[in-house]
């Protein structure tokens, strides 16, 4: 059964650990896009794509992969790579044994394409794991995941600690590898920056809830980013501050667009960035109940 | 083709791509019939999401610039007569209302700037004749 | 190949790089028991054997191999019981060139190493192992080798050897009863493979990272 969708969950919640939980977790993502999972460290992102693997088992709601409901068949996971900060392989093998070791689980291993892309990538075959740097294991990682053909790639905070060179070479591959239309990509990060050109869909996660999905168009329109003197923005009825910063000079934070019009003339309204929307809405204190919203969102 | 974005003009990429592609095949520079990169590899080659270079050409499509094939592309389709002619008065209209706003901040008013379109039509009937 | 012999595989790869220190640790436990053949066989299972299987989680820590083996498109199941297969492995070909050493030593020193004897020293290494590895890998798998090690690797070892120690055996009070020891050892065996499945379950629902929590 083929699926319009790379993966989507359902009302997915998750206790992990005593102070941390997913709740109402619902974002989907149509096959052959990018997406970003943007959030702070800690808020759950990196929970998120281990529900999605079936590495951790939720306690309700249901998840879908690839057209198929997880737990999923282990063979499902041929289809998909994933890709960390870090290579999670035996730091002494040579990448010709990275191969080896790995061939005989992935019927459809592609050794030429392997070879190819480490050429491609610049990497020895004769070189160690332990000795690549953070943005060549990146790419091995990668070459991996395309030598099993994968549809759909995870990462996790791929760059964190790449120059922006490898961070935007990891543009280029992902541009790449979304030239099929079968195939399907979730990022998750903090650094917005590499989503604002090549993201297709954000979602916003926060303290285990999201935010706010669709397109980035969607999610650049939603908010306005609004700026005014020290009390400028305060008593205000009816238009919530996301993530305030209030300063001796001013004020800045988050509001929705359709609240922004309740806003006073004095104050400065624009267009906000990925950047904006995340640092604000991860400035957000935590929340014990929701606000109940007619569409079931947050925020 | 020729694509080149700019980040600072406030412009939304999908429009400047729009009308890149728009001028480029109104100037005969892409002539009837020619494939337009898709738009994941324009995507690819711009480093923008998809999601943008499609609605491009889904805008362009609409206009009736161009044509998509679902899985091969988009080719460029010929120039309608009357397009074309809606297009370019775009453009007329386009460019009087600029020299309008600058006219009025000059303080002339629409004897002087009369003034000054039948100085350029002169101007290019003597280029023509030379 | 079955999921569980490829992960078993993945196993002997994985410490593969390390293979010097593993001969060390073979020639070392020759040279102990060198002096004497017969327990040659015993010998080297508890002392190389016990080291080798384990060796794997070791490793697997230290390179953040679980997530690796989530990633694999294999079952759970698979993962766990291809350490176990890995442990047989290791038993079987330390048994086979142990025998051989033991055989060669023997008719080389001129001390008298008959089949019965071999069978009882078979059944006495088997019975060792088992008991060792079956202690020894829930503990690894439901903790990782950094924490479960110095109780995992230390413990049964010293209740096995504090045991044969206090019953002061010999080749001759062991014939009549070992074998039995050896099969209850392959039953206790079994259910350590069972258990660790559950223990692997418990280790998953309390990660929330990539690298060991």
């Amino acid at each position: 059964m083929s699926s319009d969708l790379a993966f989507a969950l359902r009302g997915v919640g998750a206790v992990v650990g005593r102070n941390f939980a997913l709740r109402d977790v619902s974002f989907e993502l149509p096959t052959g896009y990018v997406m970003g999972l943007v959030g702070a460290n800690g808020a759950g992102k990196t929970t998120i794509i281990r529900c999605l693997l079936g590495l951790r088992e939720i306690d309700t709601g249901e998840i879908e992969l690839l057209g198929h409901r997880v737990p999923a068949p282990a063979d499902l996971r041929q289809d998909v790579g994933v890709v960390l900060d870090h290579a999670f392989l035996v730091g002494d093998w040579r990448l010709t044994e990275v191969e080896r070791a790995l061939r005989p689980f992935y019927p459809r291993w592609d050794g030429a394409r392997y070879r190819q892309l480490l050429d491609e990538f610049g990497l020895d075959l004769r070189a160690k794991v332990k000795d690549l740097s953070r943005g060549m294991s990146m790419k091995l990682m990668i070459a991996v995941a395309l030598s099993h053909q994968a549809r759909l790639l995870l990462f996790d905070e791929p760059t964190s600690g790449l120059d922006p060179v490898a961070r935007d070479e990891l543009a280029g591959i992902i541009g790449d590898f979304l030239l099929d239309e079968g195939h399907s990509v979730l990022y998750s990060t903090h650094i917005t920056a590499d989503l604002d050109r090549i993201g297709d869909y954000v979602t916003l996660v926060h303290n285990g809830r999201i935010v706010r999905t669709g397109t980035k168009d969607e999610i650049l329109d939603a908010y306005r980013v609004v700026r005014g003197g020290p009390d400028d923005l305060s008593g205000l009825v009816g238009v919530e501050l996301i993530g305030a910063r209030r300063t001796s000079s001013g004020t800045e934070a988050l509001v929705r667009t359709e609240e922004a019009d309740l806003l006073g003339g004095d104050v400065l309204v624009e267009a906000p960035t990925l950047e904006a929307i995340a640092v604000h809405i991860g400035a957000r204190a935590p929340r014990p109940e929701p606000r109940p919203l007619s569409t079931g969102r947050i925020a | 083709m020729r694509v080149v974005l700019s980040n600072s003009t406030g412009v939304p990429l999908y429009q400047q791509i729009k009308e890149q592609v728009g001028t480029a095949i109104l100037a005969g520079e892409l002539a009837e019939g020619s494939a337009l990169p898709s738009v994941r590899a324009l995507a690819r080659d711009l480093r923008i999401s998809i999601i943008t270079t499609t609605r491009a050409y889904t805008e362009l499509a609409a206009e009736g610039f161009i044509a998509t094939v679902p899985g091969k592309g988009a080719y460029v389709l010929a120039l309608d007569s009357a397009l074309v002619r809606e297009q370019l008065l775009r453009q007329v209209e386009d460019g009087l209302q600029t020299a309008l706003d600058a006219a009025g901040r000059a303080g002339l008013d629409r004897d002087g700037l009369v003034q000054i379109l039948d100085g350029l039509i002169q101007a290019e009937r003597q280029d023509t004749i030379q | 190949m079955t999921a569980t012999a490829r992960m078993a595989m993945l196993d002997l790869r994985t410490i593969a790089p390390y293979h010097y220190q593993s001969l060390f640790a073979f020639g070392a436990s020759v040279l102990v028991f060198g002096g004497k053949p017969v327990w040659l066989l015993p010998g080297l299972v508890l002392i190389f054997s016990a080291q080798i299987a384990p060796f794997p989680f070791r490793v697997a820590d230290k390179a953040g191999l679980e997530t690796l083996y989530g990633v694999l498109p294999v079952r759970r199941r698979s993962v766990v019981y291809g350490h176990y297969l890995w442990a047989v492995a290791v038993f079987l070909a330390t048994a086979t060139a142990g025998t051989a050493l033991a055989l060669l030593l023997a008719w080389a020193e001129s001390v008298p190493f008959g089949g019965r004897t071999l069978l009882t020293m078979l059944a006495l290494s088997w019975a060792t192992y088992s008991v060792n590895i079956a202690i020894q890998f829930p503990v690894l798998i439901r903790f990782g080798y950094t924490s479960g090690s110095v109780l995992g690797t230390t413990l049964p070892l010293a209740v096995i050897i504090g045991t044969l120690y206090k019953t002061h055996l010999t080749v001759a009070s062991m014939q009549d009863w070992i074998a039995l020891v050896a099969v209850v050892g392959l039953v206790v065996f079994a259910a350590s493979a069972a258990l660790a499945v559950t223990a692997d379950r418990r280790r998953m629902r309390h990660r929330a990272n990539w690298r060991t929590a």
